[in-house]
């Protein structure tokens, strides 16, 4: 199967973000985790295929003739949607949230900025673990922990809750990690984007 | 800035693949790697967040030797020099343990050591503690004493039946595959287990047997089989011996007479016999049925036979050989199969061969030297011959023995009374405490070489961060050790002289016929490669016995139940002790109880104890309890729980504080295999009372016929 790709003819299986990704360019896909299947939630991996824009993440090569990474459409929705997900940054000056890390330095190579901040209004953090800690105010609502906990691991130990802006990162129906059934496996941080959440001591 | 280094678990035989970062010669965050093919992108806890103990403040870093009853600090070459003269005169009284947590560089160059310089084959590592039985089983009917079968098979399979194990505490990602073939295929499990485990909760059928009672649990089993005409005859036809005999034993009982031996319904006893033997169709691939088992099956008196019993039954319904089935002994430590497949055990060299007149010879003619011929001394008779006088002078690498044996106390007045004792490990643990010369090793995470995991995948190792201290290598000091002691053997120096790991694994690849395709350059290219492995262009091999079983055909063992156990409960001693793991330790604790995380989340030996034997013994949750056997006390919480059966209690055999479950267990052994019987022996219990106690533990010392 082959697909052009930004111009050039390449062979794709599976998504046509493994596509992209394959052919050595660079894409935002802040809810997709090496290791997990696609959520298709955070809409930061929009391309433009045979006209019509689409999640790179779950929309399968085999199904595109051309993609486009860099249209201006697709360019566009996709500054817009990291602006938005910039400003869930609840607290300035956190080392975790949307303007550090892997999240930070996608924006700032799709141009996205942001100087209004939404008001956030969980703060909480979990610290009962010895072995990581969840700050909400860096959370960005991605779901790649609840998917790595449910879908790699198969334990279910944290999931969203609520609604609207109510909606949460929880221990499953535990108060706190700590009493959750969690096995501290520690695949819900590896797959955090924004260190919402993070280990705890040894690691920076 | 960090560095990325791939490298494989230092924990248990999984063999997860790591990602380690390091900054400034610390590992800062340990990550998994999604394309290794045994963990696919998972990892546990302890992978995760428990490598912490290789920069603990307890790292041994200068060698020590024992002057004037104290151990001191000396410099390399002094240490080397005089073990090397002690070992020297103690040829003929000396026996070795290898580390089934170094690489197997490390295990190939220590018994090379053993054999070539010292002349003996008393070589033999913590396999004879966990899975002897099973290995010497699977030995007699099968010729090989692997696992069969990959991970990715109980992903393939329609059932999984796991006796005697808790794949969810000691092989968490095990327990997360086959999680998710139960969640998104509707692979049944069947849980056989005298405590109800985590994986209980998505069992089809759990059979909470009495410890001790598998040959009748197996036997009932195939009865049952046999009662539905669900016998593999094709199979037993073609491909096994010795079925006439089997059939007459398991003639003798009936279905309802094991069931009331092992104290569970016959019905389920019955129902899980007929999945195990018939599992449904669950899509387009043949069903078939996958058998796990851990010490439950094996750390008995009798453990050897239920391993028999257990084999006996996969041979019965032909479920190994075949995509989604097979038979698997869930290995503990990281490099076990690896330990062994390089030749440290007792009774035969690398890649398990025997001394037969041929197998030697192209070893002495690499190696320019005479080969011992009789079999050695195994681990737990090494200890006891110290008392004869057999074994005066032991090496121990890599193990903490005054952990892991059976009745502590009098393990520890054995190894007490060498005239010389060495040991090399990363800390100073209670075995080193009472040696003469401690010499200090490198932890995984400074060394490169190779590890073995459970599904025969050889997976590298890599050096991540500089040895800490002036520790070294395992496989480095044993060859400084050995250089000096070539000369009064009459070989050549170089036998001891190698440029590093690599070249190690090549002479141990030429010698084994199973890893004779692997080498280093392939490892780094293709990943992890499964054995066996004959030549270079062989891509490995995923599961054993599709067409004929090593020995040939394979072969029925008819067992009896014998009795349960040695020491069973009396008024004395009314409990039964089980004994087994928890997820945030690590087999006795020497490496976790360093990593401040996994102590802080789990500090305190959990005792667990059925509610109806709490309230007669007026215990409530968390009270500081004792336990006591005939040999010795331990303290730890009461954890109230109907997961134990009413007159049992389960404790993990870690050490916490003063406490570990050897210093209660009996030194009863399985005469085949010579495994301790770790899982049962008969207790008390009591509540703490408030007073300082000062008496020694009863009976220390006394010793058991
Ligand atoms: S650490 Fe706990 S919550 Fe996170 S993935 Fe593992 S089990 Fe789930
Ligand atoms: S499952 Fe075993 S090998 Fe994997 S991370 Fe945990 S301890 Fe390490
Ligand atoms: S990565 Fe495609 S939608 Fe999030």
């Amino acid at each position: 199967m082959s697909l052009i790709l930004n111009g050039d003819e390449v062979e794709a299986g599976g998504s046509v973000l493994d596509a992209v990704l394959a052919a050595g360019i660079e894409l935002p896909h802040l809810c997709k985790d090496d290791n997990l299947p696609a959520i298709g939630a955070c809409r930061t991996c929009l391309v433009e295929a045979d006209g019509r824009i689409v999640a790179a993440c779950s929309f399968p090569a085999s199904m595109a003739k051309r993609v486009d990474t860099e249209t201006k459409t697709a360019r566009r929705i996709r500054r817009g949607v990291l602006e938005l997900t910039l400003a869930m940054q609840a607290e300035r000056g956190d080392e975790g949230g949307p303007l550090a890390g892997e999240t930070a330095s996608t924006a700032s190579r799709e141009g996205a900025a942001v100087d209004r901040f939404a008001v956030r209004t969980g703060r909480a953090v979990d610290a009962t673990s010895p072995f990581f800690s969840f700050h909400e105010a860096a959370c960005i609502l991605c779901g790649r922990c609840v998917v790595a906990c449910q879908d790699l691991q198969h334990i279910s130990a944290i999931g969203l809750a609520g609604r609207g802006r109510d909606t949460r990162v929880t221990p499953g129906a535990a108060d706190t990690f700590r009493e959750s059934i969690c096995t501290s496996c520690g695949s819900c941080v590896a797959a955090c984007p924004t260190s919402a959440l993070r280990p705890r001591g040894g690691a920076e | 800035m960090t560095r990325q280094v791939p490298s494989t678990c230092p924990y248990c035989g999984v063999g997860c693949g790591i990602v380690i970062s390091v900054a400034g010669e610390r590992i800062v965050w340990v990550d998994d790697q999604p394309g290794n093919l045994s963990s696919e992108g998972m990892l546990c806890v302890k992978g995760r967040f428990g490598t912490t103990f290789v920069n603990h403040r307890d790292r041994l870093a200068t060698p020590l030797i024992r002057r004037g009853g104290e151990l001191q600090p000396a410099s390399w070459d002094e240490a080397l020099d005089l073990v090397a003269m002690r070992f020297a005169e103690h040829r003929g009284r000396f026996g070795s343990f290898a580390s089934a947590k170094a690489t197997n560089e490390d295990a190939f160059i220590q018994q090379k050591f053993v054999r070539l310089v010292m002349g003996t084959n008393n070589i033999d590592h913590c396999t004879r503690l966990c899975h002897s039985p099973s290995v010497e089983a699977m030995l007699q009917q099968f010729g090989s004493g692997a696992t069969s079968n990959s991970y990715s098979d109980y992903e393939a399979s329609s059932c999984i039946m796991l006796v005697g194990c808790d794949p969810g505490s000691n092989h968490p990602v095990i327990a997360s595959r086959m999680r998710r073939a139960i969640d998104t295929r509707g692979t049944r499990l069947i849980v056989v287990n005298p405590r109800r485990i985590d994986m209980c909760d998505r069992a089809t059928i759990f059979l909470q047997s009495r410890p001790g009672t598998d040959v009748s649990l197996f036997n009932g089993m195939a009865r049952a089989i046999l009662d539905a005409g669900l016998a593999n005859t094709g199979f037993i036809a073609a491909r096994t011996e010795g079925y006439e005999a089997w059939l007459a034993a398991v003639r003798e009982v009936t279905v309802e007479q094991c069931a009331e031996v092992c104290g569970v319904a016959a019905e389920d006893l019955r129902m899980a016999a007929l999945l195990y033997a018939n599992p449904p169709q669950l899509d387009a691939r043949e069903p078939g049925s996958c058998l796990v088992w851990g010490m439950g099956v094996t750390q008995h008196t009798n453990g050897t036979d239920n391993a028999h019993a257990l084999l006996n039954l996969a041979l019965f319904t032909g479920q190994l050989g075949r995509p989604g089935s097979g038979v698997s002994p869930l290995r503990g430590q990281n490099n076990v199969q690896g330990c062994g497949d390089a030749g440290c055990i007792p009774d035969s060299l690398p890649g398990y061969q025997r001394y037969d007149e041929a197998v030697p010879a192209p070893f002495e003619e690499l190696w320019g030297g005479g080969l011992p011929r009789v079999p050695g001394l195994k681990a737990t008779d090494m200890v006891e011959q110290i008392a004869g006088g057999t074994i005066r002078a032991m090496y121990i690498v890599g193990e903490n023995p005054l952990l892991s044996e059976p009745n502590l106390h009098h393990a520890t007045e054995l190894i007490r009374s060498l005239d010389f004792l060495v040991v090399q490990d990363l800390f100073l643990h209670e075995t080193a405490q009472l040696a003469d010369v401690v010499l200090p090793a490198c932890s995984f995470a400074e060394k490169d070489g190779t590890f073995t995991n459970s599904e025969r995948r050889v997976q590298r190792v890599r050096r991540a961060i500089a040895p800490v201290g002036e520790s070294r290598p395992d496989w480095e000091i044993v060859c400084d050790i050995a250089r000096r002691m070539c000369a009064h053997s009459g070989l050549d120096t170089r036998q001891f002289s190698y440029s590093g790991p690599a070249e190690i694994f090549a002479e141990m690849a030429r010698l084994t016929p199973f890893l004779r395709g692997m080498s280093y350059e392939r490892l780094d290219r293709e990943g992890g490669l499964q054995w066996p492995c004959p030549e270079p262009g062989h891509p490995g091999t995923s599961y054993l016995y599709g067409e004929s079983f090593p020995r040939g055909l394979g072969k029925f063992v008819p067992v009896r139940q014998a009795a349960a156990a040695e020491e069973l409960p009396d008024t004395e001693y009314p409990l039964i002790l089980n004994t087994g793991r928890m997820l945030y330790h690590w087999h006795g604790g020497t490496i976790t109880r360093r990593v401040e995380a996994l102590m802080e989340r789990a500090g305190a030996l959990p005792v667990a104890i059925h509610p109806d034997d709490a309230a007669a013994a007026g215990i409530v949750e968390n009270d500081t309890v004792v336990l006591f056997s005939r040999r010795g006390r331990v303290s730890g919480a009461a954890v109230l729980t109907d997961s134990v059966r009413a007159g049992s209690v389960f404790i993990p055999f870690v050490r916490l504080g003063e406490s570990a479950a050897n210093f209660l267990t009996n030194s009863a052994y399985d005469a085949q295999s010579r495994i301790p019987e770790y899982k049962v022996c008969a207790v008390r219990i009591e509540k703490k009372r408030e007073r300082k106690d000062a008496a020694g533990a009863p009976g220390i010392g006394r010793e058991r016929a």
